[in-house]
């Protein structure tokens, strides 16, 4: 490398190192904050003065509860149904309103919405449309035949409520980066597919979509990391129940922690949450890799 | 004689004294404000009925003290963790704090709340008309109470750490149109109650008794209102687990036939759903907090305006209602705590309590429950003064453990049972354990 070269580049990295710096502290911070919390006793509105070292305890405690496992495998359940369903809705949806079609600007303004609203405010719609009595959900149902139904009063329906409302609310997010992916498709290699006779159906299996599979791929890891730490929409709708039949591991931590006051163990149960997202994100994307890909196209 | 049993309880003795004491009579209201004019006392309230109605008498307070008020309202669910976090700020931001009264022992247990004995022993502060004897005693004993008995009774020990602001008990409201229709008469036991409860399903078609049911605290609290007249106690003096015995488990199964015969989706009822359900003519009877009250006879949320009749909580072995809803502390790092004190007096004083009835709040002493004019107003507080004589102030364990016990460990359970994925035995006896180490952690039980 030139000396110009080797100037440019510090210049560079001098240019990027306050946002590096202040990434580092604002990600890193807590992250070693709730690490460290894992290791002490400390319960809310007492000094940090009296927190007490309590070793591996909270870990120990926290793993071995099968309350953390139970939640875990919601959460699981959760993320893998939920995530799969809006990706299928939100790709099909993009590819729906790919083309020139009438009222395609109203469309996607329509689709978007949801997104945009306040996940408190998600949590209460969705318990009055899910509401027995009043429900419109049980209403149309009955239109239709079907009988009312408690939907958060019995375990599987309540866990239905939950993956429907965040469907509802996150599918428009995966329309969205779809949509992105699409618009930048190089026109001159559908082109080529249509004259090679392409279909549809070949054109969206073996031309689009592999085409934007990068984009695909970061949408279903921003997607799974959200799926797993979603919290406020269950909160309001079931608080975890019946039973504690859709308490999910992010609202199990918020309970161990602001409920049972254990801090120190709801920080060694959010370690374990950050390691399975970090572990998905991994393989996410280690399955499509897009920074190695694009170095290639270089 | 009152007096006497609570100068016997040991709690509010000092009060009693300071406001009774001849030499600190004369003070008159504009000194005790005028070192305080111009000061702002910050305020952290729910989002709640009483105190939409304390709110209407702020302007009031200001233009009669010269202090100032500036409220923080938040939702109820919230309020616990940003509490704990100002309060433990070596200077907060609140100089008074609406508590729910499950809080007080943990607030008390980490120095976060001061006692009031010393203000309503200052001659300076204290409004020698105040009359602490007026204010219900279950509701002081309940709300204000830390350090006696168990911890949160009065007795030897028991200090005043909040006053009742927003407290509640537990009455049987009914569709008097479907009773006289069918020739039902109220409950007045529990065996009355469970008989019913089916053939009201059979015979309306609506649910018999609307009830709360979501997993968590709020499906507890429909559980406890039960165990307790049934002769049950969550704990034994020792502090064992003694709520799978016998009558639990028979609060669990009328719990569980009052969700089958009641409005549809009860499992999933929170406080809102519940309240709901009755005023949209859903259910026939409704036992729960006097909230219901303000909201029976108000036509934009109420179908059944001028249909409902009330009784007192069903007797089972005995009479116990709910002991419960909101209290005002002031935080041991507040800015202002004298003016903050002259905001809870003035609030819980003997004019104000009947104001704030009046636009819509609860009642917390017996002048404002007996006062003609409100008598006319809310003729129902004639069996609500009688239910107060049975508010059990021992109706839940309020410890510091409690909220963990009563959402993660009893709140799963009896959910579980609700939905009949467990029998109540089952559910109940596989809660035992996981109690038992919550309070073996606390140092209520031996390791």
């Amino acid at each position: 490398m030139s000396a110009v070269a080797n100037k440019n580049a510090r210049v560079a990295w001098l240019f990027v190192l306050p946002a590096i710096v202040i990434m580092a502290a604002a990600c890193l911070y807590p992250v070693i904050s709730a690490v460290r919390l894992g290791f002490y006793e400390w319960s809310m509105g007492t000094p940090w003065s009296q927190a007490r070292w309590a070793g591996l305890t909270s870990f120990q405690i926290a793993y071995t509860e099968p309350a953390v496992w139970s939640s875990l495998w919601t959460t699981l359940k959760f993320a893998s149904v939920s995530v799969t369903a809006e990706m299928a809705l939100g790709i099909g949806l993009a590819l729906a309103l790919e083309g020139n079609i009438r009222g395609q600007a109203a469309f996607r303004t329509l689709f978007i919405l949801p997104m945009m609203v306040a996940p408190i405010a998600v949590g209460l719609t969705w318990r009055y449309l899910f509401d027995a009595q009043f429900g419109l959900i049980n209403a149309v149902l009955g239109v239709f035949g079907v009988a009312a139904k408690g939907w958060l009063a019995d375990e599987s329906l309540a866990f239905a409520a939950i993956i429907i409302a965040d469907i509802w609310q996150w599918t428009p997010f995966v329309f969205i980066m779809v949509v992105a992916g699409l618009a930048n498709v190089d026109g001159s290699i559908l082109e080529a597919a249509r004259i090679d006779g392409a279909r549809w159906w070949t054109m969206t299996m073996r031309v689009k979509l592999p085409m934007i599979a990068h984009v695909l791929a970061i949408t279903l890891v921003m997607r799974l990391i959200d799926a797993f730490r979603v919290l406020e929409v269950i909160y309001v709708l079931t608080f975890g129940g019946p039973g504690a039949s859709t308490e999910v591991l992010s609202l199990h931590i918020y309970k161990t922690a602001f409920i049972g006051q254990k801090l120190g163990a709801a920080s060694a149960i959010s370690v374990l949450l950050l390691a399975v997202v970090m572990v998905l994100t991994w393989l996410a994307l280690r399955m499509s890799n897009p920074l190695a890909d694009s170095e290639g196209d270089r | 004689m009152k007096r006497r049993e609570l100068l016997k309880a040991g709690g509010i003795a000092g009060i009693l004294a300071a406001t009774q004491f001849p030499l600190i009579r004369g003070v008159w209201a504009q000194d005790r404000y005028a070192k305080y004019r111009g000061q702002t006392v910050v305020m952290n309230i729910p989002a709640h009925p009483h105190y939409d109605a304390m709110t209407k008498l702020l302007p009031e307070f200001t233009a009669e003290t010269g202090i100032k008020v500036e409220l923080d309202k938040i939702a109820i669910g919230r309020m616990k963790d940003k509490q704990l976090l100002e309060m433990a700020k070596p200077q907060g931001d609140y100089d008074a704090v609406c508590y729910i009264v499950m809080w007080k022992t943990e607030y008390v247990k980490k120095n976060l709340i001061v006692p009031l004995e010393p203000y309503f022993a200052n001659a300076a502060l204290a409004d020698p008309a105040y009359d602490m004897n007026d204010i219900v005693k279950g509701y002081l004993e309940n709300l204000g109470l830390v350090g006696g008995k168990k911890g949160y009774l009065p007795g030897p020990g028991a200090k005043l750490y909040g006053l009742p602001y927003g407290a509640e008990t537990s009455v049987l409201a009914y569709r008097k149109d479907i009773f006289d229709k069918h020739g039902l008469k109220a409950p007045q036991t529990y065996d009355e109650l469970q008989k019913l409860l089916a053939p009201i399903k059979a015979k309306e078609g609506i649910g018999a008794l609307t009830s709360r049911g979501q997993a968590g605290h709020q499906c507890v609290h429909a559980w406890l209102l039960h165990l307790n007249p049934l002769g049950g106690e969550v704990f034994d003096d020792a502090w064992n687990p003694a709520f799978n015995k016998r009558p639990g488990i028979d609060a669990l199964k009328l719990l569980k036939e009052i969700s089958d015969t009641g409005p549809a989706g009860i499992p999933g009822y929170g406080q809102g759903e519940m309240i709901n359900a009755f005023l949209q003519g859903q259910a026939a009877m409704y036992l729960d907090s006097i909230l219901i009250m303000g909201q029976v006879n108000d036509p934009a949320k109420s179908k059944i305006v001028g249909k409902v009749a009330y009784a007192l909580h069903p007797k089972g072995v005995r009479y116990a209602s709910q002991s419960g809803g909101l209290g005002l502390a002031i935080p041991a790092n507040a800015k202002n705590k004298e003016a903050a004190f002259l905001l809870l007096q003035w609030l819980t004083s003997k004019p104000a309590d009947l104001k704030v009835t009046k636009v819509g709040g609860n009642a917390g002493r017996m002048s404002t429950l007996q006062n003609q004019e409100i008598l006319k107003q809310y003729p129902e507080f004639a069996i609500l003064t009688e239910q107060l004589r049975y508010v059990e102030p021992d109706w839940r364990p309020i410890i510091a453990e409690w909220d963990e016990i009563n959402i993660q460990a009893l709140g799963v359970a009896v959910s579980e049972a609700l939905t009949g994925k467990k029998t109540p035995e089952e559910a109940l006896n596989g809660t035992v354990p996981k109690v038992t180490e919550i309070m073996k952690r606390g140092g209520y039980l031996k390791s």
